[in-house]
């Protein structure tokens, strides 16, 4: 019997998604805590998270250097210490450095729990940040940061960042390499006592989870010991007046150039925020985007190239960010521009929305598949304060939205005209 | 323990089913026995070349990658010198779609010159992102024809020589198909919410009637042992010296290769590693440092590399990598250490197995190996490693003899 292998068989849109609500608990402190039981191994991930991010410092590299040396020394514990038994237990843990957040997550087998969440409380509250371990981490760090400013990615990233906030904003303002000589041991204990406490701390415990786990994160974690009441200081923000609309930075011997093109728009506490994701994705937010199959599949000047939507607390922006051959980055920003510009103007057809829109929910489908991959996906949420509902509104406005509403969106949200470019590397 | 089911189509495809209750995607991961230790040293890059074209629609199918998105789905691919791997993730209800597709592009590729030039310019992009525009980029590329001087491990997936890849012919891809792509070169691994039966049923529907064909003889000459050290000094433009030393190592089906995985990690698993303590924290030769082995089929090498901090020399930090591999062989090694490591393989071993692509990839690669049970006896090969072992293969993994060594020097 042969078969017709020109037809693809039947499949299914599909209609909803199993969504595993986190449960909420508030320990003894106030801390709320989100449990998400499910999986089949016997491990956990405990993530912790904490209103430290970098937009919080008064001096560059505060924040980035207390959360990547919390486990560098405590009053009870030496680096050396901490890092022989966490590994003696295969438990990792990790830093979770970012614009608005700081924080740690522990990655342990459950049955060895009671000895690594007992290292884990000891590194979030008790720090020393040692003189000597200081000294180590920052020549590290000075070596690693010359190496990164050799890459025409982070260049580029750097200055668009810049032009988008202005190098005065706490999310545009860059370190530099001498800023890493200034960092003080006082600076990290003064930092850390402001924002490392129960009072700005929100945990997620992720895995195969029990009453028992529960009860041993409330008995290291939920106790009023460690509430510091002191408010955090209201953060200034300069207003970015002068924008550098298109920006080069020559970089001689490259063999690729970088280009990022944006603008600041809605984050995820706009409504219209899920729709725009829509538009986003048929841009450049997956494989076969627009933007793919125009500058890597038919034009072939770049590896690959992608479009996001980036949610800070206070802010939010869109990107597109490629790496594009050195001789092609004129073309290459004219057909990307081409390409926003088609979004704004012409209707997207059925099938391709079709096919955009079933994508989308079968990847929110792998975003929901595992307890990682669900606290990832709510703490993402619960970070920036916003409702479980979030993920039932995506869904739905991935199933409802049309055509006319795309051009709307793109017009309103991302007009070309009105982007910032930056390119690194060579320009004709 | 992972349970599974097996069988094998008349025409030599190679299937296995993991049944994983807990997800509602299934993950279909289809491995091809190929990679870059079988192309022609004249044809370099083919394989990876050759994974990019199976992107770009197959006989009665225009476009791999719509229908796929159209149901809910996601895939991607990567070549190593040893295999081409493939992989999909979509909702179950659509699992058939993932079959209709593999089979297609089984049975031939719709290949076209216009295709070939587009993938050839992706291809040589993709080598400028990863190997030339990035600092240290480009010591895997030397490093390789350093330490093998006849097997084909010489060369990087990328290719020995872009040239390569620039001069491919529609014929050579041709060809480059017809004698590695097979079903019974090839193994289909399904790990999901499904059955042995439903799964039986999918494959003898489409992958059945795929005939099979010859596959290209495999005669890879082995590496002779290394007798004396070698060198390279390469200068490029970089901030900060750095070293790479290789050492040969066993093959994938031997024992030994457990144990010198093992002495990589106690050389640089986890911040309390050998290495990190001693050459990082302690005497602040290196900004970073790491050794880990490549994990090949054939005899592998066990990498060290490290980022040499300013104001300390190639000598210096050469030495001290060495006085702590001296170290692995003198007796100070015990018990808890050896522990310590194999706690540390076991945790990851776990954690590796919480989805189901992983589950399908990891029995896929035990199954070309000879055996997918194998994946279930991994934790106590490891496990039965002793003190003993570690003095002893490291005593002949770290002979001078056995050394490659790259200087890649700052400019300056």
């Amino acid at each position: 019997m042969s078969i017709n292998r020109t037809i693809q068989p039947p499949f299914q849109s599909i209609d909803s998604i199993k969504l595993i609500e986190p449960e909420k608990i508030i320990l003894n402190n106030a801390i709320p805590l989100y449990n998400i039981n499910t999986g089949t191994q016997d491990v956990l991930k405990i993530d912790l998270s904490f209103d430290a991010g970098s937009w919080f410092q008064e001096k560059p590299l505060i924040s980035n250097t207390v959360n990547e040396m919390l486990a560098e020394g405590t009053s009870h514990l030496t680096s050396m210490e901490i890092a022989e038994k966490l590994d003696y237990y295969g438990a990792f843990i990790q830093s979770n450095p970012s614009k608005d957040f700081a924080g740690m997550t522990l990655f342990t087998l459950k049955k060895y729990l009671p000895e690594t969440i007992h290292i884990l409380e000891d590194i979030i509250k008790n720090p020393v940040f040692p003189e000597h371990e200081l000294r180590t981490y920052i020549s590290k760090r000075r070596q690693s940061f010359q190496i990164e400013m050799e890459k025409v990615s982070n260049l580029a990233r750097r200055k668009f960042n810049e032009q988008l906030f202005g190098k005065d904003h706490p999310y545009g303002k860059n370190p530099n390499l001498d800023d890493h000589d200034k960092i003080t041991r006082a600076d990290l204990i003064d930092f850390h006592e402001k924002y490392f406490h129960a009072a700005n701390c929100r945990i997620m415990v992720s895995g195969k989870t029990d009453q028992e786990t529960i009860a041993q994160v409330n008995a290291r974690f939920g106790n009023t010991d460690w509430v510091n009441k002191t408010k955090p200081g209201i953060i200034s923000t300069s207003i970015n007046e002068t924008i550098e609309k298109d920006a080069f930075i020559k970089k001689e011997d490259v063999t690729q150039s970088a280009i990022r093109i944006g603008k600041q728009t809605i984050n995820k506490h706009h409504p219209d925020y899920p729709k725009l994701e829509v538009v986003n994705t048929i841009l450049g937010g997956y494989f076969g985007s627009r933007l793919m199959k125009t500058i890597r599949e038919e034009k072939g000047y770049t590896y690959g190239i992608s479009s996001f939507l980036v949610s800070l607390k206070n802010a939010g922006f869109f990107v597109i960010a490629s790496e594009v051959g050195a001789d092609s980055a004129r073309s290459a920003i004219e057909d990307i521009l081409n390409e926003i510009r088609k979004l704004r103007e012409e209707k997207v057809s059925p099938e391709e929305l079709k096919l955009v829109k079933n994508f989308m929910i079968g990847d929110m489908m792998r975003s929901f598949d595992g307890p990682f991959e669900l606290a990832q996906s709510y703490q993402s949420i619960i970070d920036l304060g916003i409702d479980n509902a979030f993920f039932n509104r995506t869904i739905d406005a991935i199933k409802t939205i049309t055509p006319e509403e795309i051009i709307q969106l793109a017009n309103t949200y991302l007009n070309e005209k009105s982007m910032v470019k930056t390119i690194v590397g060579k320009f004709d | 323990m992972i349970k599974f089911d097996r069988f094998i189509l008349d025409n030599g495809l190679k299937v296995i089913v993991h049944n994983d209750p807990s997800t509602t995607l299934v993950a279909v991961n289809l491995l091809y026995n190929v990679g870059a230790r079988d192309e022609n040293p004249e044809m370099t890059g083919f394989a990876h070349l050759f994974e990019h074209l199976m992107f770009e629609g197959s006989i009665h199918i225009p476009s791999f990658d719509n229908p796929l998105q159209l149901a809910g789905g996601e895939n991607n691919a990567y070549t190593t010198n040893d295999i081409t791997n493939y992989y999909i993730t979509l909702p179950k209800k659509n699992l058939e779609t993932a079959f209709w597709l593999e089979s297609d592009r089984m049975i031939s590729l719709d290949f076209s010159e216009e295709k070939l030039e587009i993938q050839k310019n992706v291809v040589i992009e993709e080598y400028n992102q990863r190997y030339l525009n990035q600092p240290y980029g480009d010591a895997y590329l030397f490093l390789r024809p350093l330490a093998y001087k006849v097997h084909p491990y010489q060369w990087a997936t990328i290719g020995k020589d872009i040239s390569h890849i620039r001069n491919a012919r529609l014929k050579d891809v041709k060809d480059f198909f017809m004698h590695h792509y097979a079903p019974n070169n090839a193994i289909l691994s399904v790990a999901g919410n499904i059955t042995k039966d439903e799964i039986e049923k999918l494959a003898i529907k489409w992958f059945g009637p795929i005939k099979n064909r010859d596959i290209a003889k495999r005669n890879i000459p082995r590496e002779p042992k290394q007798t004396t050290p070698r060198t390279l000094t390469l200068e490029r433009n970089v901030p900060f010296d750095a070293i790479y030393k290789a050492y040969h190592m066993s093959s994938r089906m031997e024992h030994d290769y457990f144990i010198t995985d093992l002495i990589s990690d106690l050389l640089s698993n986890g911040k309390s590693s050998r290495l990190y303590q001693k050459l990082v924290k302690e005497n602040q030769y290196f900004s970073s440092i790491d050794a880990s082995i490549t994990g090949d089929i054939d005899e592998g090498l066990l990498v060290i590399s490290g980022k040499i901090m300013k104001g300390i020399s190639f000598e210096i930090a050469e030495k001290a990598i060495e006085n702590e591999l001296g170290k692995i062989i003198s007796d100070n090694i015990d018990d808890y250490e050896l522990n310590k490591v194999k706690n540390k393989y076991e945790s990851v071993h776990q954690f590796g197995q919480m989805n189901a692509m992983n589950k399908a990839m990891e029995l896929a690669y035990n199954e070309l190996l000879g055996d997918a049970e194998k994946i279930n006896r991994e934790v106590e090969n490891y496990r039965n490693v002793t003190l003993n072992d570690i003095r002893k293969s490291a005593l002949i993994l770290f002979n001078k003899n056995n050394c490659s060594t790259l200087y890649y020097k700052t400019k300056n």
